[in-house]
């Protein structure tokens, strides 16, 4: 079963994903990116300790896929 | 509320079977009809529903002292999971001879019900933590609660306790995913708040974790004289 590593990306801060989890489908994956990235950004953005959270996932080395949330406030 | 003696000589001479669990088995099932409750003497549970779709939330951690699935005495069919976490002795008291004492000892039937009632105390506690308060905070509250239970059964050395909950666990208690758990992790280690390391937490400063924890210990009565 292939790994695959979700890094964080806060307004430019990197947190590493040493230990990384097995998927099987792309779906999975996909799923596990956006929820990780959607539940980091509801803290991030209350707390307003950033703006923009990037979930980047490798699988190896090689990147799989990328999630990008911004918040935008206007008026 | 207190026992007497022949109250605790009837708890002392309870039939008791031992048994012993490895980690990650399932103890009782959801829709399970158990017919005896079981004390947990050595190790760590947790009770846990999943979802349709396989979410699985933990509801509660459980330590040694505790009967975690007393509500079987008198509702028939579980309605969640209890597993182990670690290496587990358990000792199983059957309904037949619970149901025996609590009607010859009211005394223990009291303390039984009290603590089912601290129980679903503890389980309001954990939707509002669950609910209410931001990732840190909620995992730094789950911590300060399972240190103070802890601390009454001298299971404390210093800032250091048991946690032997995985990444996925933590996530799983907490309602995020393993990611998301690993970056409070590393936050509350960078932070100098505490540090995890091999199934254990050591505390690195009380009053940061304090101040996150948000946490007021009324609802453990641990005091039965208040």
């Amino acid at each position: 079963m292939p790994r695959f590593h979700f890094h964080i990306v806060e307004d430019g801060r990197v947190i590493t994903d040493e230990q990384g989890q097995e998927f099987t489908e792309r779906d999975a994956v996909r799923r596990e990116a956006v929820e990780t990235g959607a539940s980091i950004a509801r803290d991030a953005f209350i707390r307003g300790s950033a703006s923009q959270v990037i979930v980047d996932v490798r699988k190896g080395d090689e990147l799989f896929l990328k999630v990008s949330i911004f918040l935008t406030v206007e008026g | 509320m207190a026992l007497d003696d022949q109250d605790v000589q009837a708890v002392r001479s309870l039939p008791v079977m031992v048994k012993h669990y490895q980690p990650g088995q399932a103890i009782v099932r959801d829709g399970d009809r158990p017919a005896e409750c079981c004390l947990i003497s050595k190790g760590f549970c947790v009770r846990s529903k999943t979802t349709s779709n396989g979410r699985r939330q933990i509801l509660s951690i459980h330590i040694p002292g505790e009967i975690p699935d007393l509500q079987s005495l008198h509702l028939n069919v579980l309605d969640h999971d209890l597993i182990t976490l670690t290496e587990c002795t358990l000792g199983f008291i059957s309904h037949v001879s619970l149901r025996e004492i609590t009607r010859r000892r009211p005394n223990v039937a009291e303390i039984f019900w009290r603590d089912t009632l601290i129980e679903a105390a503890m389980f309001r506690d954990w939707i509002v933590n669950v609910g209410q308060r931001p990732a840190p905070s909620r995992l730094a509250h789950i911590i300060v609660e399972l240190r103070e239970r802890l601390k009454v059964i001298g299971q404390v050395q210093g800032a250091r306790f048991e946690m032997p909950l995985t990444q996925e666990q933590i996530g799983e208690a907490m309602g995020i995913t393993p990611v998301h758990a690993n970056r409070i992790v590393k936050q509350l280690r960078d932070d100098n708040v505490l540090e995890f390391h091999r199934g254990s937490v050591r505390v690195i400063d009380e009053q940061k974790l304090l101040e996150l924890a948000d946490f007021d210990g009324l609802y453990l009565h641990q005091r039965p004289s208040l």
